[in-house]
């Protein structure tokens, strides 16, 4: 069905994608050098709501850079490609691969922001390090990518070229594990994970954590994506009567365990994944009164209701038309940081090339809107916060509203 | 939770699973044992069906898990949905029969399969393109009655799947039986050429066989919505392939043979998962598939495909 809103977002991206891509090939109106900033994203499937908002995020933070003409004699162009695929159903790893052979091959693009998926990542950043080109991803948590322990697998170059404006899932999934055991008071958990590089990763964390805390892990299953029933992996769950349930994973198969768990697993029974649940979908294809309950995370300081942040979110939602939830705010934040490095470079008269761009991305001190931005020698953000979102039901507000019906609970205990 | 507790709920999920799967298999089966063609298209007419189904529901007001119906409301929506659905997809087989596979009929080979598989990829990307890649939530008008079986728990939903794959199932076996049509059906598919010189129209049973197979995979479109509250331009894939298992598994173009491999399927699916682990579903329904064939090539209760001699 063709609704309004659909229709609408099919128009709008279609329309986006042409002139973006389109603005590439057309001669710079002023005598300004274009410099392009590939932004890879899944804008389609299953995850395609979230996207849309990171989307928004990094564009905003590119067009405030031209508007203000903060790169002098420079013009940024963002050069979007979409890493979903129709068969996939959500991200596609071949499709990343493929995007970021297109950013490498691109001269003109210095650096890029994304993916949002972890799977992605993994494909992507052994190219990216081949072509010295740096990317930030405003999402993907999975810690591999940037640990030392893989540098041959992610990293064959040596220099780190995947930052991040969030933390990773060595943080994420062990925050959370603390969280249940320490103030959920859960002694017994069952752990799914949904066979993705992400969902696979912080379950791991999240399980080797929770035994340290304690926690007795009465079980581990591995949910394919594609498969429509879970019926039969909860009524297993039920025989075991865990005090809670931890699912790793996105919502292609988060949509359906959330939707099925409600009437199979007791409503009292904690259920919490990882950002990967903190989705649009949670709230319009799972709804209430399914998602009631459900605990969720994000790798980043809560930020869409902090005060000082209000004018960005007002800015955004008149731009945009759409709210902002946290990764669109770390979104703005990678665009930040490729903003102030390479406007750095040029103040100070060198040469804006890839592996200039990375080192300043590298060593830089961004005043973004979650505060102070650097990295470590690998990448990683210094800040390392993990926030806990309740699924509450608020009627003051409309039900697919992602601010007010994800309650903000607080950050989620370092140990 | 016992574990006789345990068996009896993984058996109600997996009959429930099953007799979508029958319903799936029976359009493979009626077509091939007609036509001896595997048809591909039926995945996505499956997921079309239920698209149609969720469209009807919201037109009767019903929009994701808030409106409860009760009594004559309930049972006018669902049906007016059965009807629809079942009719769009029948409709929509007899598109694709007439349009895609009737041009193709005298050539041999894999070429109309071929087709098919094309036909399905043309539906999968118009829902897509029309109706969005995000998981769409389908309305779920029941009201939460629960059945308790010696601590098992079973839905009115399930029991309503239930219900509609047995009648439709019956329904089925007695229009081959018994019907004009069901005879000559039968007949075409046991020598087309005789069926054709004893007077049967054999494009007209063609016809017959898509637009039945079709309306049957339209039901179990609005069963599985309403089993799982969701539907996705992605759903046709994996129950196709394992409802196309059901038939070969039950032996393909036997019609009680599609309805006991749609069970099957169903029960290995629910007890595999159970006791040995959900990620190696498909590993367990197609090493089982394997050894049937390896030891009965014809599948449980034997092939049924037009007399080629």
């Amino acid at each position: 069905m063709l609704t309004r809103r659909s229709a609408g977002k099919l128009f709008a991206g279609a329309a986006a994608s042409t002139t973006l891509l389109g603005a590439g090939f057309r001669p710079a109106l002023a005598a300004d050098k274009v410099i392009k900033i590939g932004i890879d994203l899944p804008l389609t499937g299953a995850d395609a709501e979230g996207a849309m908002r990171i989307k928004n995020g990094a564009l905003l933070a590119i067009q405030q850079a031209n508007d203000a003409g903060t790169i002098k004699g420079y013009k940024l162009v963002p050069f979007v490609l979409n890493d979903a695929t129709a068969t996939a159903g959500q991200y596609d790893p071949a499709q990343a691969a493929t995007n970021a052979r297109a950013f490498v091959a691109d001269p003109s693009v210095v650096a890029a922001i994304g993916p949002e998926m972890s799977g992605a990542g993994k494909a992507m950043a052994p190219i990216l390090s081949e072509g010295d080109l740096a990317t930030i991803t405003p999402a993907s948590t999975n810690p591999d990518i940037t640990s030392p322990k893989f540098a041959a697998e992610f990293d064959p170059s040596g220099k780190a070229i995947y930052f991040r404006t969030v933390t990773t899932d060595a943080y994420q999934g062990p925050a959370m594990a603390n969280y249940y055991a320490d103030v959920l008071k859960v002694k017994s958990v069952y752990v799914l994970d949904d066979s993705g590089a992400y969902g696979v990763g912080i379950a791991d964390t999240f399980e080797a954590r929770a035994k340290e805390k304690g926690i007795q892990v009465l079980g581990r299953d591995r949910l394919d994506p594609k498969e429509a029933d879970y019926t039969v992996v909860l009524t297993k769950i039920k025989a075991k009567n865990p005090d809670g349930l931890y699912y790793g994973g996105v919502m292609l198969a988060g949509t359906k365990l959330v939707k099925q768990a409600y009437g199979i697993l007791p409503a009292a029974m904690p259920k919490g994944g990882g950002d990967g649940l903190l989705d649009p979908e949670m709230l319009t294809a799972v709804g209430f009164p399914a998602a009631e309950g459900w605990y969720c995370t994000i790798a980043a300081p809560h930020l869409t209701e902090d005060p000082k942040v209000q004018p960005f979110v007002q800015l955004y939602k008149t731009t945009y038309n759409m709210l902002p939830d946290d990764y669109a705010i770390t979104a703005y934040d990678a665009g930040l940081v490729i903003v102030n490095a390479i406007a750095g470079l040029v103040n100070a008269g060198k040469p804006v090339t890839r592996a200039a761009v990375r080192d300043a991305i590298q060593s830089s001190t961004t005043q973004t809107l979650q505060g102070t931005v650097q990295f470590d020698k690998y990448g990683d953000i210094v800040n390392r916060t993990v926030s806990v979102f309740q699924v509450v039901k608020n009627t003051a507000y409309p039900l697919d509203d992602i601010i007010h019906q994800f309650k903000y609970i607080g950050v989620a205990p370092t140990s | 939770m016992s574990e006789t507790t345990l068996i009896i709920q993984q058996v109600i999920n997996g009959l429930s699973l099953g007799g979508m799967y029958a319903l799936l298999a029976l359009g493979f089966t009626l077509v091939y044992g007609i036509m001896e063609l595997i048809n591909f298209a039926h995945f996505n007419v499956f997921m079309i069906g239920s698209f149609v189904g969720m469209w009807v529901l919201q037109a009767f007001g019903l929009s994701g898990q808030n409106v409860i119906l009760t009594g004559l409301p309930l049972v006018g929506a669902l049906l007016a949905a059965l009807v629809v659905s079942m009719l769009a997809s029948g409709v929509l087989g007899v598109i694709i029969e007439r349009y895609s596979l009737r041009p193709l009929r005298n050539i041999k080979g894999t070429t109309a399969m071929i087709t098919t598989i094309g036909v399905s990829y043309i539906l999968f990307n118009a829902i897509l393109l029309g109706a969005g890649a995000d998981t769409k939530n389908f309305p779920n008008p029941l009201p939460e009655v629960r059945f308790h079986i010696d601590g098992a728990v079973m839905d009115l939903r399930v029991l309503l799947i239930w219900i509609v794959s047995a009648v439709l199932m019956v329904g089925l076996w007695l229009f081959v039986q018994k019907s004009k049509l069901g005879k000559a059906m039968r007949a075409t598919a046991q020598d087309p050429e005789a069926a054709r010189m004893m007077g049967v129209d054999v494009d007209r049973v063609i016809v017959v066989a898509f637009f039945a197979g079709s309306a049957l995979a339209g039901a179990a479109g609005l069963a599985f919505g309403l089993y799982y509250n969701f539907t996705s331009f992605l759903i046709g894939y994996t129950a196709g392939l394992r409802a196309f298992t059901a038939a070969v598994l039950g032996g393909i173009g036997n019609v009680p043979g599609a309805m006991l491999g749609g069970l099957l399927i169903g029960l290995i699916e629910s007890l595999g998962g159970q006791f040995i682990a959900v990620a190696w579903t498909d590993v367990i329904i197609f090493s089982i598939l394997v050894l049937v064939l390896v030891f009965k090539p014809t599948g449980l209760l034997g092939t049924m495909a037009p007399n080629k001699s």
